[in-house]
């Protein structure tokens, strides 16, 4: 069995900061491996593990991805591809979801294609789907379980006011919820046998996408801090008493107590 | 061609589209398509501002497998822009058909507005920190999330039904052993009271203090992702935030929650918030009108006792 897990490389929001002028700042940020994605990747090195999956990774990045592809082969992985490309700037779903899906043909399309949910930065949360669409294949997507046997994948789906099990035939797309799994810490050794595991770097122009396909497709207009509206009102005078009768007052006037 | 097309796989969430569809078609000239499964539905929807309802006939049980049909209804059709119900089922098949259709898809759009031929969305980025707007390309699918609007109000509006015969590809699945998620109470996405508990609760002990409080409140529990998933005091479906539940109650306290932004980011629409936590520091503190910095275990108790 052969399993594809994507990536993408993404700024930790814990240290993106919104200037006075709402303006997004980065340039403080780490970069790291989409949670979501972790999930995805974990999830196929325990199919590594228990079922002698072989399992590669892909990426689609700018050249900074780079630095992503050890920390993903000291999870699991046994090969990383990596489409560098500095499209990867400005993209969105669409193109994306062309360049993974057809990175994928050229690799050989697996048995399995794994995603996260939705990358942590923008949270399209629709390459997993597009990808499986474009290979027309089926896509088991917000799975909290999976089982592999034979040639099929049944997952468990968890959907708002549902839960189902679908069990599809490979070839197959799977998107994971976050819950599926823990992701590991990599061990010492994981990360130095990590380095000698081989990365194929693949161009954009190897892909025979045409110009429209690799044109995103709204245009952003703007990327602005969210503006919170809220009374922060802090009860500091007083003791613990006095402040939860000056909370419940203020509620009354709500009309909420 | 052109034109507004509405879908979702559950009716009331079609409904809260047409709200969203009424003024995009009134500021774009625009007629309003309905696709549904369901015959009964479509006297409703005309009612509720649709001029035009498409009922594909079928008996496969599976939504997500209409994907395909109704991207070959859309690609004749041409649309200006497509609104899809955004459940988890409906943003999957709104990814299958942008992808069949090459074109655009905004998931978890919280505001669109149309002016003269541009229409433009707006949704969250960054776990919540930052909005992005984006100008939709012709034909663009924007998936809208249940509850971001009203049910449209019934009208004397006048329209039309037409019924498709349809043949769902099978494709190489199998659906079974559909459960629904029993929530156990309400479920806390409808609630008008929440208490909101995190990881300040020393142990399991505490959740008596969220529980008595909810009580005199009349209020339904939730808490933050750590509570559901590392402790599991609570199960899954009632942790709040970006990969969890939306909400937006008329009140929300929350008690030992750090309010981390991928947390606001499910509780921010909430009418009032009150937070109550030891660190003054805490964000939760930003995101809140009302605030104590102090120890829940003291704190709690009294708001209980003095809310009487
Ligand atoms: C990709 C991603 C997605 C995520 N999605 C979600 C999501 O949807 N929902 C979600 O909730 N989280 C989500 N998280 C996790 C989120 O980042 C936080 O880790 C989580 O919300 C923190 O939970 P908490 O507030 O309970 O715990 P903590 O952050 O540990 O906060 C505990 C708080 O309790 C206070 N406290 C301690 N003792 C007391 C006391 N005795 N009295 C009063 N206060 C006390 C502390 O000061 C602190 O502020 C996500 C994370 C990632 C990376």
């Amino acid at each position: 069995m052969k399993i594809i897990v994507c990536y993408k490389w993404v700024p930790d929001e814990q240290d993106i900061k919104i200037a006075a002028d709402l303006k997004v700042d980065m340039s403080m940020a780490k970069w790291k491996i989409s949670e979501y994605d972790k999930n995805a990747i974990e999830e196929a090195a325990l199919q590594a593990e228990n079922n002698a999956a072989e399992v590669t990774c892909l990426t689609f990045g700018t050249s900074k991805a780079k630095q992503s592809l050890k920390d993903a082969l000291s999870r699991g992985p046994e090969k990383a591809y990596w489409v560098n490309d500095a499209k990867a700037e400005n993209t969105d779903g669409f193109v994306t979801a062309n360049i993974l899906a057809a990175a994928i043909k050229k690799v050989g399309i697996p048995d399995l294609i794994f995603f996260g949910e939705g990358s942590e930065d923008s949270y399209g949360q629709q390459v997993g789907p597009r990808v499986a669409a474009l290979l027309d294949i089926p896509a088991l997507t917000f799975v909290t379980k999976t089982a592999v046997k034979d040639d099929a994948i049944t997952t468990t789906r968890s959907i708002g006011n549902c839960t189902e099990d679908v069990t599809a035939s490979f070839p197959a797309v799977v998107c994971m919820l976050p819950e599926i799994n823990k992701p590991r810490i990599p061990s010492l050794k994981q990360v130095l046998k990590a380095s000698k595991k081989p990365v194929e770097e693949i161009k954009l122009a190897d892909l025979g996408l045409s110009d429209a396909e690799l044109t995103v497709k709204n245009k952003v207009k703007s990327i602005q801090g969210f503006v919170m509206n809220r009374k922060n009102k802090l009860y500091q005078d007083g003791s613990s008493a006095e402040k939860v009768k000056a909370l419940v007052s203020d509620l009354a006037k709500e009309g909420l107590a | 061609m052109a034109g507004i097309y509405i879908y979702s796989e559950e009716q009331p969430v079609t409904e809260q589209l047409l709200t969203a569809g009424k003024t995009l078609a009134n500021s774009l000239n625009e007629k309003i398509n309905v696709i549904d499964f369901s015959e009964q539905d479509s006297e409703s929807f005309i009612k509720k501002g649709a001029d035009h309802v498409l009922c594909l006939k079928s008996d496969h049980p599976w939504p997500e497998s209409y994907a395909q049909i109704i991207a070959d209804i859309l690609k004749e059709k041409d649309p200006t822009v497509v609104l899809i119900g955004g459940t988890l089922r409906g943003k999957t098949t709104a990814s299958i058909i942008a992808a069949k259709l090459q074109t655009g898809l905004v998931n978890n759009a919280f505001a669109i507005e149309g002016s003269g031929s541009v229409i433009e969305t707006k949704r969250i980025m960054y776990s919540g920190i930052a909005v992005c707007t984006e100008e939709l390309c012709h034909g663009s699918i924007v998936t809208i999330e249940p509850r971001t609007f009203d049910a449209a109000q019934d009208s004397d509006h006048q329209g039309d039904t037409e019924n498709i015969d349809i043949q769902p590809e099978a494709k190489t699945i199998t659906v079974g052993n559909v459960c629904p998620i029993v929530h156990q109470d309400n479920d806390i996405a409808t609630a008008e009271k929440l208490v909101c508990v995190g990881r300040g609760l020393s142990d399991q002990n505490d959740m008596k203090l969220a529980e008595e409080l909810a009580e005199k409140l009349h209020a339904q529990i939730c808490c933050t992702r750590s509570v559901a998933e590392d402790y599991h005091w609570l199960t899954t479906d009632k942790y709040v935030g970006l990969s969890g539940a939306k909400v937006k109650p008329n009140l929300y306290i929350s008690m030992g929650v750090s309010g981390q932004v991928q947390h606001v980011a499910g509780m921010r629409d909430s009418k009032v918030i009150v937070a109550v936590d030891t660190n003054e520091n805490a964000p939760i503190f930003a995101a809140a009108d009302y605030g104590i910095v102090g120890d829940l275990h003291e704190i709690i108790p009294l708001l209980t006792k003095e809310l009487g």
